[in-house]
């Protein structure tokens, strides 16, 4: 996935955010990077991912 | 003993002399007051300081205990607290310039805890901006490394980490929510702890990252921190996610072997990765250490642990943003460090999917680490695979694809983010000095809510090292940065 600058730029859009243009390569880099890494672990996961309920941040289980 | 040797005291030593009355509040306050206006300077590690009302608490502890109501171990104590937990009246910065003061009058918990066991709040340290590791640039001062100023005092709790490690303060607070405490632990040579999720209470920490973000202590000993973890752990309503079980008395499990305990070394996080030769060296010895304190050490594989960087950031982060943007970003993009804020604005932008996807995929992370403990009854790792760096090759710049992995996966964030996703408790002890002097750790960590076993692990091999015994020298390695810095004051 490599988004560009005017990706980011219509993506802030839909959120109301306004991003100089001096920041949208970062910001577009730093997106990108980002969603490439999330399909490394979709390949590695993915099925598993679907028989997972997300993770609560307590431990409400006996054996912990 | 000299003032110097006060100030490098531990807690447990300074609060044996206070309830003694060989020493007295007031002037363990007014030591730490000169050396912070002599060396922070330099250092940076203090936002706020708050010398008279520090003062007005000294004197009336130090009244306290001569009419023989002494509270415990920690009346008397100086504490700092990174400037992103609320402090009353005292100003919480989240060294940010976009206001004054995010604090909105309260106190956190953890705060009020200490004080109620009599500790002095001295001030508040200095940190990355709003307590993200990725700011380029500093509004109070660029923190400094007490042991080599040329290197890298690591992210976020900066403060905290340097002003204890300095003996600028006897204790401090920080926040950990990837290893902001454990990263200033490992780079500043001190104890660093992020306590098991809901340990202690999140009440007053300005802090978004609802389900990872924990509060816990630096301190030069692993006694002072299992004694200040102990303060400030339990239930509060305040903190609907804080834990109502007991709080165990850590210190009372402190022993000097670990017979009969079986380690993990979790493969990488360490002897997996290619490490900087020094901490290959360091991290032999230590091994060598745990198993003449009588620990088996073996290796284990966590293979998924290399996906919590990136998770962290695709859940974490998001959370974080889903504050940021609407109270602060929008109005004031400009006041925000480039790298903050462009951080936060990727943050914003990941799809609803992506973060529910990477949600489910923190759950499978944080099972294998869990999986680990049933087979050792705690986990070691590295803290990073590299010594600090120096401070411009620390700072974070993202000007490639190449940069963003780099970040990910050659960072400390590999070693200190697994344990955060998986919600453990986790510590830094200090394990030796590259040939430059700077500090560096190994990292402990152990099952939900089992920080007793952390520790007596860490004070094990502590106390066989003496790592903790050293002290940064500081007419040697500040001394020559004060003397250019009056230079230029005075126009020399």
């Amino acid at each position: 996935m490599e988004l560009t600058t005017d990706d980011v730029r219509n993506l802030a859009k839909t959120i109301g955010l306004e991003i100089p243009d001096a920041d949208l390569n970062t910001v577009a880099l730093r997106l990108s990077g980002l969603l490439a890494l999330m399909d490394e672990v979709e390949k590695a996961l993915g099925d598993e991912m679907d028989k997972v309920d997300p993770i609560p941040p307590v431990y409400p289980r006996e054996d912990f | 003993m000299n003032d110097t040797g006060l100030a490098y005291l531990s807690v447990a030593e300074q609060a044996a002399l206070i309830k003694k009355r060989e020493i007295s509040p007031v002037d363990l306050v007014e030591i730490y007051l000169g050396r912070i206006e002599k060396w922070d300077r330099v250092l940076h590690s203090w936002i706020t300081v708050c010398a008279d009302a520090a003062r007005r608490q000294a004197r009336q502890t130090e009244s306290e205990i001569a009419a023989g109501r002494y509270l415990g171990p920690l009346h008397g104590i100086p504490f700092g607290a990174k400037d992103q937990i609320a402090t009353g009246d005292v100003p919480t910065t989240m060294a940010s310039v976009i206001q004054p003061d995010f604090g909105d009058g309260m106190t956190a918990t953890a705060v009020q805890k200490l004080q109620d066991a009599g500790a002095i709040l001295l001030g508040k340290n200095n940190l990355h901006e709003f307590g993200k590791g990725s700011s380029v640039n500093f509004h109070y001062g660029e923190p400094k490394n007490p042991w080599n100023i040329a290197y890298e005092p690591s992210h976020s709790s900066t403060g905290s980490g340097i002003s204890v490690a300095a003996g600028l303060v006897s204790v401090a607070l920080g926040e950990d929510t990837g290893g902001s405490i454990r990263g200033p632990a490992w780079a500043n040579g001190v104890v660093g702890v992020r306590p098991t999720f809901g340990r202690v209470s999140r009440h007053g920490g300005i802090m978004y990252a609802w389900t990872q973000d924990t509060i816990g202590p630096l301190t030069r000993t692993v006694a002072d921190n299992a004694l200040v973890l102990q303060a400030i752990a339990g239930h509060d309503p305040k903190d609907p996610l804080s834990s109502t079980r007991p709080v165990p008395e850590y210190g009372r499990h402190l022993t000097p072997d670990l017979k009969g305990m079986k380690l993990g070394l979790v493969r990488e996080m360490s002897v997996g990765q290619t490490l900087h030769p020094e901490v290959e060296r360091m991290l032999g010895a230590a091994l060598a250490v745990l198993r003449a304190l009588g620990a088996t050490v073996e290796e284990v594989s966590l293979p998924r642990a290399k996906f919590a960087v990136p998770l962290q950031f695709l859940t974490s982060d998001p959370d974080v943003a889903a504050v940021f943007l609407r109270k602060w970003l929008k109005k004031h993009w400009n006041k925000f460090d480039v790298g903050t804020r462009t951080r936060i604005a990727a943050a914003a932008l990941v799809p609803a999917i992506v973060y529910a996807r990477a949600m489910r995929a923190r759950a499978l992370v944080r099972n294998e680490i869990l999986g680990a403990f049933r087979s050792y009854d705690a986990l070691l790792a590295l803290m990073n695979f590299v010594p600090p760096l120096r401070l411009q090759e620390s700072v974070e710049k993202i000007e490639s694809r190449e940069d963003v992995a780099s970040r990910m996966f050659k960072s400390r964030r590999m070693c200190t983010y697994p344990f955060s996703i998986a919600n453990v408790p986790a510590l830094s002890v200090p394990s030796g000095f590259t040939a430059d002097g700077v500090p560096m750790s190994i990292q402990i960590a152990a099952r939900p809510f089992d920080e007793t076993t952390m520790y007596r692990v860490a004070h094990a091999y502590e106390q066989a090292t003496g790592w903790h015994l050293r002290h940064p020298d500081l007419e040697k390695t500040v001394g020559p940065a004060l003397q250019t810095a009056d230079a230029q004051l005075t126009g020399a």
